[in-house]
Formats: structure tokens, C-alpha cells, sequence
């Protein structure tokens, strides 16, 4: 026995006589990484490389790598937009950006549910999620960015044109904190429904005790963002240590001690896998190539809230009377998922036709004022004329604060003021988002929308639904 | 009561107790040196030979061929590097030898090292393939634009006809395939063109399939690039190396279609006890073949040219690495198919079809400029 130890501790020294001197090295890693401790010490016993590592936001991490000699984030993107990213990158494990669901809520989003589900319940206030800030955090930003993908539905990278109008604020009205640590927000809170982040902070957390109940993970059908964590050499001149860790991080061994440790998926092949990091992934969204596209998510992130209108001005002529009708009425009732009306948002509706017959406001607090909305929208009542500058010029007198317009006509103007007359007085930031079709004119709508900077909608060739959501967020 | 004892030892018995255990380990030491083939080390100098790789390094970091290597008195110490960083890399006469893995990169290093040591040594080729999914395989056979390659329940391999694939590039899987709950547009995912020669080669597909000829012109060569710049666009931010991620659990999640190295998927097929039949490759019906250049710079370098070229252990770890091997002529040898086969895998239809006529480097450099945004 006492032979056999001996043989072995000669065969290491054998093998370890190469091994290279002690090294120390700066690295910046994101927030989340702080639970690699034990990996990092054992790094350090395997390769003689010590990791002094300092914590930050990936988003925020990825402004500057001065200083430092090696730097491990979520991913290298923020980074290669900025043309900044690293020569040498390696992929060391990967997390995906998904959803955790306290087990008593998770019937609310139904079965197999999509990010548009989650957007839908949180839109109508039946289902508040934390998420960690995408000004800092890499978590926080994928999620915005992948909620954003699923709600343009392309099946591409965002393009800046996806993102020019704002449909994440039904989403977003779900949204009961974002902070740096969404985490350990989560965990001190009783009265959140749900988390937005690391597949690997929620299998995490669950693990920890802290909660009475573990989060079941949700992966949205309409696809996740899947951070890679690569490990990437800022200071050149460290080449050979990096290329040890890189080495060993990448060894079956180390890889079994990052799954088992930190939830983390294994980029090896070959390493077992605890039954939760097995589950089914989906799709992932494609990222985008564009600082445009980030920027404008982000605006859309800060200024949700409430205080926002929409003011629909619907004809109500006798030539509406039949499918017209029935069409705009299927419209509103099926306005779902990234398009529903939202909690605080404030959704006046003018019916008019000779002059207006009804105006209404509500602000959405619940199903029941959709409920409202529909029954104001289910009227038979329909009379001759069509006043559309009459009846657009009473509600922009109904605005408030941050307000689009949507007008539905399918008529031309025959009572009330003509269209010059309604543009010789000022009508201020209010944008008008002209719908079209039957007899109505494009000319004289698309001389309205431009004017007021808004844009005209053809429903010709598509559903009033479809056209509605088109513009549903425009501002 | 008993008689007090005094135990004597033997002088020489004691001796033998402390003097055989050391020497049983030394000679069990040795064994186990001899046994692992670093033997050489203890008594023989070794080599160190520096060299910058692309993705051939698989083959430098595969422990039998280190093995190997060390056992003729060589050890190459890799610097990974995508084969367009590799050829700009200004430190690039420190190293004894480079392996970049295609033609533009070679012709690069080359032109760098013009009156200096310079000698190119082509051990191996491998194709460039879209390796995907069965269920993927099959929608793209069901929407006319892939047909399986050999007969069976569960082929391995089918042809792409890149035309076709190239007009489906506006629709998302689930509209070509119902039973697809994939939202995504249909396209090949790659690393980025302007950094790795599998990413350029993607270019090369479309650019064989949208144009009937090579370019002969810069402005043809930009003409050509702008229609093929959106089927790589479609994309968004490309990827790294595909090659890994492609073979764990959630392949499919980080690419349903990722262009890689034949080698790679051969290689990986041969490790496993059954065969994945999940994983299959897509062969463009024009193939490109990546014929890496071990460019040496000095002698060190030309005596691993020579082994890649003579030394029958490390031809034959080649070929079970899923390289198709080259002789000094250039010809293809036959160890390729006969291996795989002996192994139970079919014979992938490398070379069989038509090839893509690359323009000439400087025409597709250019192309490959305005196609990646290369800054």
C-alpha cells in the first residue's frame, strides 16, 4: 500500500516537475460569477494561476476592461458592439436567461407558456416578476432583448425598424423591481411572482433554502438568450497562464465541478449532468448587431410606467354597418399577449360619426375595464355622416401627457371641418396613426400623419387586428 | 512467567528494508514512464516548437498524437487563432510553424514570408458542412431542397442543394415544417466571416450559388457580396467556433444549423459507443474543401511537416481523428474510407460532387470585407 503511494506521489512529481511558477492575475467577471470561489481554488492548486477577481455588472463590466489582465462575462457581446471584444474569447459554460415561477402561480401562465404569455398576465396585473437591471446586468439586458425578439416575432436579429415602436411596455408593467441583485431582492420578497434570470441563479437559489417553496423554471416556447461565459485574455502578454486555465476550466474535470457547483452547463460533452441542467432549451433568439436597437430597448425600459394613452377614434357611419363592424369589434377583443391594453395605461375611445356619439376613458386596472372597453366597442349604435376632422379634434383635446391617436375610418369626410381647415390650427406632439380602408381617402390620411408624425396604416390587404398591432406602442 | 525477549535484526536485512522499496519505486516509476511514452523525457532533450493554429489544433491537442510527437522529441505548444488573425498577426516570424486552415490564409503567410524560410507541407483535407439536426435535415428534404445521401432508416449524410436553401431564408422553420416549434428564420448559423475560414466558407457557399461564375472584377466581387451580405446577416452577431457547442445536449439551442469541419463530426461519431443519429451533415451539392497548410518557418518546423507527411502512428491518428489523408503528390489516400467503414460509419460523400470555385484571394477577401463589415 505504502509502495503504491510512493509509485503514485513519484508519478506526479514526474508529471508536475513542468509545472510553471505562481501567478497572480486581475480579473473583471460578472456579478453572477462570484459562486466559481471553490472552482477558482482549485484552479489555482491545478495551474498555479491565482484569480484575484473583482465584480460587475456584465452591461456595466463591458464599458471598460482597463486594468485588468483577463476578463470572464456572460458574454462578449456588449463588448463586440462596441468593437472592444477581446482577441481571444473561450466558452467555458453556458446559462440560459429564463423564467423562475413561485408553484402557486405558475397555472397563470399556462402550459408551455411563451414570453407573449408572460407579457399578457403581467399586462393584465395577474403576474409581477423582479428582473435584474439591464443597464448593468447582462441578465437583465438578455431578457430585455429576448422578450423584445419574441415580441417582433421575426425570427431575425433585432433590427433598429423592429424596435421603433414600443411593445414591451405591457411586459414591463409586470415588472415589480429591477435592481442589481435581483436575486437577493427575490429571495427577501413574499409578494413577487416570479424571476427573470440565469437559469443557474434560479437552480441556485432554489438550492440555497431560502425560499419555502423552490421556483419551477419556465423555458418561454418563443425562445431564450443563452449566456456562454466566455473567459477572455485583455493583456496579451499573459498568453501561456491563459492558455493553462483555459485548459483546465475546459477539462472533464473541472467542467463536472462548475456543473455540479454552480448549475452552470458544461461545455464538454462528455460531463455528467444533474436532471435539471438536462431540460429542453428551445430556441434561442439571434442577438442583435446594433448599439441602435440596445439603446432604444433600454429607452423603452426607463420610461415605462403609467400615464400612458391611447385614444381610438372609430367611425361609427351607417357604411360601417356588417364585416366592417365586425371586424374592428374581433380587433379589440383580440389584442392579447405584447399587445394588450396594460395596467395604467389609459385607452380613451371616440365612436362618432355625423358628430361624435360617445366618448369614454378608462384606465386599465383589471380584466373587468377591458371588459368595459369591449362593451363600449360592442355598440349597435351607427348613424349617416362622417365628421373625421370633427371627431379627431375632439380627442386630441382628450389627450394627456404621453398619447398616440389611432383613427379607423373607412369613409370619406362629409360633415364638420375639411382637412385644411382641421390643419390650420396647431395640433402639438399628439401623433396620429391613421387606419385605412374601404372608401376612405389615403391621401388626406397620410397628410394627417404626417403632419402630426405619425404614420399611415393600409388595412387592405391585412386584418384591422393585424393592422392595429402594427402600430400598437407607437408613440 | 515468561522468559524477557530480545529481538535482533540483521544488519543487512535492515538495510535491504530501507534500500528495496526506493529502488521498487524507481523501477516502477520508470515502467510507467516508458509504458506512457514519456519515457523521452527524462533522458532524451525534447523539442519545444512553437506554432499558430486554427482549427486544426484539435489534431495538436489530441493526447496521442502529443504522445506521439513526444515520443520522436517534439512538442508543439499551441496558440489557438482564427486563420484571418493568424495571417495579420504581426509577431508571426516568432513561431517555428503555422497551420491555418484555408487557401486565403495560406497565400497570406506565404506572401508575409517572402525571402525567408518557407515550406508548405499538406498532410490532410477536410470539407466545410452545415452539420444539423434529423428533424432539421428532414424539413429541408420535405421543402424540396435536401435529399438523404445514402439509403437506411437514418442516414448520416445528406446533399443541400444552397440555391434552394438560400430562397427559404425568409421563412422561419415553422412555417416550412409545422411540427417545428422553431420561430426562427431558416439559416445557417457561422462563425464570424471576417475572423475564421469556416465563417468565409459559408460565403463561398452562397456566393457559388447566387453567382453563375466567380468574379472576376472588384466590382463584381462587391456586386456578388451585397446579395449574399443578407443570408449572412440574418444571422445577427455571429458566433465563435461552432464546433463544440454543436455537439452538447443543447446543440440545438445555440445553432440548428452550424457550419463546422467534417473532421469534427467524424471524429466525434468515432468516440461515441453507439452512433448519434440525431446529428447529421448537410453537404452543399458544391463542397468546399479545406486543405490546412502547415506553413514551417524553420527546420524545427520542417521536421513536423516531414513526420505529418511520413510518420505512419501519427497519419493513421489522423485518420481516426476524421481526417482524409494526403500524399506528397497530393493524392487522397485510401486509409479514409476504408477506416470509417471498418468502424461501422458510412462513407460521407467528401469530394464526390462538384467544387466551389473560390474567386482568387484578393477578389474574395474583398468580398468577404463588405459581407462581415471586416473593420
Amino acid at each position: 500500500m505504502r509502495l503504491l503511494a510512493l509509485v503514485v506521489l513519484l508519478v506526479l512529481t514526474a508529471c508536475t516537475a513542468s509545472t510553471p511558477p505562481p501567478v497572480r492575475l486581475k480579473m473583471l467577471a460578472s456579478t453572477e460569477l462570484a459562486d466559481l470561489g471553490p472552482v477558482l481554488a482549485e484552479l489555482q492548486r491545478a495551474t498555479g494561476v491565482e484569480l484575484t477577481v473583482e465584480h460587475r455588472g456584465t452591461v456595466e463590466a463591458s464599458r471598460s476592461l482597463d486594468g485588468f489582465d483577463l476578463a470572464w462575462l456572460s458574454t462578449t457581446r456588449f463588448l463586440r458592439l462596441r468593437g472592444t471584444e477581446p482577441e481571444l474569447a473561450a466558452s467555458i459554460m453556458t446559462s440560459p436567461v429564463v423564467l423562475g415561477v413561485r408553484p402557486g402561480k405558475r397555472a397563470v401562465l399556462g402550459e408551455r407558456p411563451t414570453w407573449a404569455d408572460v407579457a399578457d398576465r403581467a399586462a393584465l396585473g395577474q403576474f409581477h416578476y423582479g428582473m435584474a437591471d439591464p443597464r448593468v446586468s447582462g441578465g437583465g439586458m438578455a431578457a430585455l432583448i429576448g422578450v423584445a425578439t419574441a415580441a417582433a416575432g421575426t425570427g431575425a436579429p433585432l433590427r433598429p425598424e423592429d424596435v421603433s415602436c414600443d411593445r414591451l411596455q405591457g411586459f414591463l408593467t409586470g415588472r415589480a423591481f429591477d435592481v442589481p441583485d435581483a436575486v437577493g431582492e427575490f429571495a427577501r420578497r413574499s409578494d413577487v411572482d416570479g424571476l427573470v434570470a440565469h437559469e443557474s441563479e434560479l437552480l441556485s437559489l432554489n438550492a440555497s433554502g431560502k425560499l419555502s417553496e423552490p421556483l419551477e423554471i419556465v423555458y418561454p416556447r418563443d425562445g431564450i438568450v443563452l449566456s456562454d461565459y466566455p473567459l477572455m485574455l485583455v493583456e496579451p502578454e499573459h498568453r501561456a497562464a491563459y492558455d493553462r486555465v483555459v485548459e483546465w476550466l475546459r477539462s472533464p474535470a473541472a467542467q463536472q465541478m462548475i456543473a455540479d457547483r454552480t448549475w452552470r452547463r458544461p461545455v464538454e460533452s462528455s460531463v455528467q449532468r444533474n436532471e435539471k441542467l438536462r431540460a429542453d432549451l428551445g430556441t434561442a433568439l439571434y442577438f442583435p448587431d446594433s448599439t441602435e436597437v440596445i439603446d432604444r430597448l433600454l429607452l423603452f425600459h426607463d420610461r415605462a410606467g403609467d400615464g400612458r394613452q391611447v385614444v381610438f377614434v372609430l367611425d361609427y357611419s351607417t357604411s360601417m354597418r356588417g364585416p366592417r363592424l365586425a371586424g374592428l369589434r374581433e380587433a379589440f377583443a383580440s389584442l392579447n399577449g405584447f399587445d394588450r391594453f396594460y395596467v395604467g395605461e389609459t385607452v380613451t375611445i371616440v365612436r362618432f360619426a355625423g358628430t361624435v356619439l360617445e366618448e369614454r376613458s378608462i384606465t386599465v386596472r383589471g380584466k373587468e375595464d377591458l371588459d368595459a372597453l369591449l362593451a363600449v366597442v360592442a355598440s349597435d349604435d351607427l348613424r349617416d355622416n362622417t365628421a373625421i376632422w370633427a371627431a379627431l379634434d375632439r380627442a386630441l383635446h382628450l389627450a394627456r401627457g404621453d398619447t398616440a391617436v389611432v383613427l379607423m375610418t373607412d369613409g370619406e369626410n362629409n360633415a364638420g371641418p375639411s382637412l385644411d381647415e382641421f390643419l390650420r390650427v396647431g395640433r402639438g406632439e399628439v401623433p396620429v396613426y391613421p387606419i385605412r380602408f374601404g372608401e376612405a381617402s389615403t391621401a388626406e390620411l397620410d397628410r394627417v400623419a404626417q403632419a402630426s408624425g405619425g404614420r399611415l396604416v393600409e388595412a387592405g390587404a391585412k386584418s384591422l387586428l393585424e393592422a392595429v398591432r402594427e402600430i400598437r406602442g407607437c408613440r | 512467567m515468561r522468559e524477557p525477549e530480545f529481538k535482533i535484526v540483521d544488519p543487512r536485512r535492515r538495510f535491504l528494508l530501507w534500500f528495496v522499496p526506493p529502488l521498487a519505486v524507481f523501477v516502477a516509476g520508470l515502467v510507467v514512464l516508458l509504458v506512457s511514452g514519456h519515457v523521452t523525457g527524462p533522458f532524451k532533450s525534447v523539442t519545444v516548437v512553437r506554432a499558430l493554429f486554427a482549427s486544426k489544433r484539435d489534431f495538436f491537442q489530441d493526447e496521442q498524437v502529443k504522445r506521439i510527437l513526444m515520443a520522436r522529441g517534439y512538442q508543439v505548444h499551441v496558440t489557438p487563432i482564427g486563420s484571418r488573425d493568424l495571417a495579420e498577426k504581426p509577431d508571426l516570424d516568432s513561431y517555428h510553424f503555422v497551420f491555418p486552415s484555408g487557401h486565403v490564409a495560406n497565400e497570406h503567410v506565404k506572401a508575409r514570408r517572402a525571402g525567408k524560410h518557407v515550406v508548405p507541407y499538406r498532410p490532410f483535407f477536410t470539407p466545410v458542412v452545415l452539420a444539423t439536426f434529423r428533424e432539421y435535415a428532414e424539413a429541408l428534404v420535405k421543402a424540396g431542397v435536401a435529399k438523404p445521401h445514402h439509403g437506411g432508416d437514418k442516414p448520416f449524410y445528406y446533399t443541400l442543394n444552397v440555391n434552394g436553401f438560400a430562397e427559404l431564408g425568409k421563412q422561419r422553420w415553422k412555417d416550412i415544417d409545422p411540427g417545428l416549434s422553431n420561430g426562427n428564420r431558416v439559416i445557417a448559423q457561422s462563425p464570424d466571416p471576417c475572423k475564421a475560414y469556416s465563417g468565409a466558407t459559408l460565403v463561398g457557399f452562397f456566393a457559388t450559388a447566387l453567382g453563375d461564375v466567380p468574379p472576376q472584377t472588384v466590382e463584381e466581387a462587391e456586386k456578388l457580396a451585397l446579395a449574399v451580405k443578407p443570408h449572412i446577416d440574418a444571422q445577427g452577431q455571429a458566433g465563435e467556433d461552432m464546433a463544440p457547442k454543436y455537439f452538447v445536449p443543447e446543440g440545438r439551442t445555440h445553432a440548428v444549423i452550424a457550419v463546422i469541419y467534417e473532421h469534427q463530426y467524424i471524429a466525434y461519431q468515432l468516440r461515441q459507443q453507439n452512433f448519434d443519429t440525431e446529428r447529421v451533415l448537410l453537404y452543399p451539392t458544391k463542397q468546399h474543401q479545406s486543405t490546412p497548410e502547415l506553413i514551417s518557418f524553420t527546420p524545427e518546423g520542417d521536421r513536423i511537416g516531414e513526420l505529418m507527411m511520413n510518420d505512419p502512428d501519427l497519419r493513421q491518428r489522423a485518420v481516426e481523428l476524421g481526417f482524409h489523408s494526403l500524399g506528397w503528390n497530393g493524392e487522397t489516400g485510401t486509409d479514409f474510407g476504408g477506416y470509417i467503414a471498418g468502424r461501422g460509419l458510412p462513407e460521407p460523400p467528401a469530394g464526390e460532387m462538384g467544387r466551389v470555385e473560390l474567386p482568387k484571394a484578393e477578389l474574395f477577401e474583398r468580398m468577404l470585407d463588405v459581407v462581415g463589415d471586416c473593420g
